[in-house]
């Protein structure tokens, strides 16, 4: 597979921005968002270990939102996943994202998270949107960028022959 | 394969839920202004919680058009995803030697 060195953002699917300054940027904007999850589940853990009970309370009051009966359903059927997947999941999430490992798939679970947070927050007064949706654009923008690339460890897994055996993988990589 | 964005399950992909996204947050956004106060997506209340006035777009139904893009979005890159195909180059490969 031919490799533009100049560019690394100029192959495959990523948005071309191939400047020492944007790369610099979105290096530093990747760390920036993977800390704040990993302190967001590192804290919980800490704090009450992988049993964080608030996060079913939370769902099951997430009535009456645009995404229908969904997260009651969660809060109601998937507590035994969701008291110990909220710390574990935002620090794997903030891990992946902090040192550019497995970089969009990890975006997509923030995503998710952010997702729910922005529904669940529903603090509209202001508009839609909201800190919490900023926080789900910039998980968007991890993915969509191959943050990963930029002085994580994905510049590296992606040069592995696993890698270019199996390009699929840089959808989960990148 | 040369991954880039050619088709059109790519571009109607993007218009789609680029589309859904900016409706729900800029177009139905302009609506609201327009329509006057209040000029949030949440209901004004009172000192009293009393409600005083609504939006005139339900927020549920702005969040509902940003979710359903992204979901759009989401399905465009599983959809790539499985349609990549694997880069396993199963050439037979035999040395020769030249004549």
């Amino acid at each position: 597979m031919a490799t533009n060195t100049a560019n690394p953002l100029g192959e495959e699917f990523a948005f071309d921005i191939g400047g020492p300054v944007a790369k610099y940027w979105v290096a530093v904007l990747r760390v920036i968002t993977g800390w704040w999850f990993f302190h967001a589940g590192v804290t919980k853990i800490i704090e009450n270990g992988f049993n964080f009970a608030a996060g079913p309370g939370y769902l099951k009051g997430m009535t009456g939102t645009a995404l229908g009966p969904l997260p009651v359903w969660m809060g109601n059927n998937l507590a035994w996943l969701i008291k110990p997947g909220v710390p574990l999941f935002e620090t794997l999430i903030g891990l992946g994202i902090l040192f550019g490992v497995l970089t969009r798939l990890a975006a997509f679970g923030g995503a998710f998270f952010m997702t729910l947070f922005w529904v669940g927050n529903a603090g509209y007064g202001h508009g839609l949107v909201t800190g919490d949706f900023m926080g789900l654009l910039l998980m968007i923008t991890m993915a969509a960028l191959a943050a990963g690339r930029y002085y994580g460890g994905d510049a590296i897994i992606e040069q592995t022959r696993l890698v270019e055996q199996h390009p699929k993988l840089k959808y989960l990589l990148g | 394969m040369k991954d880039t964005i050619i088709t059109t399950i790519d571009k109607a992909a993007m218009a789609l839920g680029g589309g859904l996204i900016l409706l729900g947050v800029v177009g139905l956004g302009i609506v609201e202004i327009l329509a006057g106060p209040p000029y949030g997506a949440a209901p004004t209340t009172n000192d009293a919680g009393e409600v005083i006035a609504t939006p005139m777009v339900d927020a549920n139904l702005r969040v509902f058009l940003v979710v359903a893009g992204l979901v759009v979005l989401l399905a465009w890159q599983v959809y790539r995803m499985v349609a990549t195909a694997s880069g396993e180059d199963a050439t037979q490969r035999v040395e020769m030697t030249a004549d």
